[in-house]
């Protein structure tokens, strides 16, 4: 019994750092713009296709695919802002979002059909035995995705608050008028902040990817679905809330699955999200 | 020579003429008050000026350019910078952050190549910011945040951050409103000392004892147009000025 608690929690953290990569792209985007981009899914699931082509027609190994598999990201990502998010810029939030949800289903659309097969196989990040502790087993890929997430984290940390791009986004947050009537660029900033999330999230679609060594386009559905849930969990725009609420989410899905099954794991997340909408304290709805 | 020029300038919120045909000249070199009765366009004309709305009608010539139709952020880089009627400052930058990242003149924006503008490139901007902290009194106070601010120190550092563009027209949008008489005689320094450095000034303001002490000129808007132009004495003595603000025959 402990044992599995252990056990659990241990893959648990794991499963959350990857959540914890896409929620980090997704609370960036609505932390600067107030917008919520569903389509932050489907584009990393278009970056990994576009890896797994690179892979099966040049054979190319996982460093190649990993930049691929950022740079194709941020195009797609590059595509949704130009084409839901930079219309909308001064018009409606609601608008914005029913426009990236349309785009998902054209991106999935697209993956679906224009794709001879869905299922494509994606070369593994590590194809050795997991790292044996003391009777616990903590995969490789694991490891590496927790040391991602930490390595993105700080580096989105000094960029925000180091760099010109990063304290002029923070300015836009704080008052995106001011911030133009100062001479910022808003659409500039909105472009870079949309690539800049685009990137980490290719690279979280890309240590996915090879750690389940498969593609399938239900790769957008689940991208977004993680990030937004871990990004509500963790308070709305804030980034260290995203990464607490991702590896919330983690635990939460690992030891539901082990205790009451996989049925009620989605079930259960799905209600923990509601019951802290719900009830939960203010600092849920403020940044 | 006219550094601003409005030329037939209407800006409509569906049936309402916020402004309606406003000629407005503001000459190189000085001070012009507008002032107006509450709803008598002032802020609009602000906002056209600085590219917030586009106008309904009409031309804006900035510095012998056309620029009726420039984006806001565009307008700064070529000149003109505003302050807000209630305070808009990035509260959760420091006061350094602040005026850094407002450095946007074209000049500025033209010394920054791609790669310093997006990853830093802080050393050449110093000098500057030092000697704006100094202007607004915030030496010292650099690394706090702007939200911590007192008030007056919060309306300073906007007056600062404005000035941060270095631009040719700044638009100061009723400093003066909710400062004591002693704020307001450093403000009156602080508008002098701007054009002292060759800065052309609009001042917004209700504040008339103000208006009347530290302007050139005087424009007097109600009802979205301009009803009278002049030196504060003249305005002081014109009847149209009077009617507007006290109503009736006077």
């Amino acid at each position: 019994m402990l044992a599995d608690l252990v056990q659990n929690t241990l893959d648990g953290l794991a499963a959350g750092s990857a959540y914890a990569l896409l929620a980090v792209g997704f609370t960036l985007i609505f932390g600067v713009l107030r917008r919520v981009n569903l389509c932050y899914g489907p584009a990393i699931m278009l970056g990994c296709y576009a890896a797994t082509f690179v892979h099966l027609s040049f054979g190319a190994g996982l460093l190649v695919l990993a930049l691929v598999c950022v740079l194709a990201s941020v195009l797609a990502g590059g595509y949704v802002e130009r084409l839901c998010f930079a219309p909308h810029r001064k018009g409606s939030g609601i608008a914005a979002m029913v426009a990236s949800f349309a785009l998902w289903m054209q991106l999935e659309e697209v993956a679906i059909l224009a794709l001879p097969k869905h299922l494509y196989p994606f070369p593994a990040l590590y194809d050795g035995k997991p790292i044996d502790l003391a009777g616990f087993t903590i995969r490789v890929e694991a490891l590496v995705m927790l040391g991602a997430a930490s390595v993105v984290c700080a580096a989105l940390w000094w960029v925000l608050y180091r760099t010109r791009f990063g304290i002029a986004a923070r300015a836009v947050i704080d008052s995106p008028l001011a911030a133009e009537l100062s001479g910022i660029s808003v659409p500039r900033v909105s472009m870079g902040v949309f690539a800049l999330a685009s990137a980490i999230g290719g690279l979280a679609g890309f240590l996915v990817s090879a750690s389940f060594e498969q593609v399938t386009p239900m790769l957008g559905m689940w991208s977004t679905f993680k990030g937004l849930l871990a990004m509500m969990l963790g308070g709305l725009g804030s980034l260290p809330g995203a990464v607490a609420g991702a590896l919330v989410l983690g635990l939460v899905e690992a030891h539901s699955q082990w205790f009451l099954g996989p049925q009620l794991r989605d079930l259960l997340a799905f209600l923990m999200l509601f019951m802290l909408l719900a009830i939960g304290p203010r600092w849920m709805t403020t940044r | 020579m006219a550094l601003l020029e409005l030329q037939g300038v209407s800006r409509h919120f569906g049936g309402v003429r916020a402004i309606d045909g406003l000629d407005l000249e503001v000459r190189e070199g000085e001070i012009l008050g507008l002032i107006g009765p509450n709803g008598s366009g002032k802020s609009t004309a602000v906002n056209v000026i600085t590219g917030l709305y586009p106008p309904s009608a009409g031309r804006i010539a900035f510095d012998g350019r056309d620029i009726t139709a420039a984006a806001t952020h565009r307008r700064l880089s070529e000149g003109i910078a505003r302050t807000f009627q209630n305070i808009r400052l990035f509260g959760g930058l420091t006061v350094w952050q602040n005026l850094w990242v407002a450095q946007n003149s074209a000049r500025d924006r033209a010394a920054r190549g791609f790669l310093s503008r997006w990853m830093g490139g802080q050393s050449g901007a110093r000098e500057g910011i030092g000697k704006l902290l100094a202007f607004a009194g915030l030496a010292g106070r650099e690394d706090e945040l702007a939200s911590n601010l007192a008030f007056g120190e919060q309306r300073r550092l906007e007056f600062a951050r404005a000035l941060a563009a270095k631009p040719k027209l700044l638009l100061l949008d009723e400093p003066a409103a909710g400062m004591n008489a002693g704020e307001i005689a450093d403000l009156d320094e602080r508008i002098r000392a701007v054009r002292e450095r060759g800065v052309t000034v609009l001042l917004i303001e209700h504040h008339m004892e103000l208006v009347m002490a530290v302007t050139d000129r005087v424009a007097v808007l109600n009802f979205g147009q301009k009803i009278a132009e002049g030196t504060p004495a003249q305005i002081q003595a014109h009847s149209a000025v009077r009617k507007a603000y006290l109503g009736g025959d006077h």
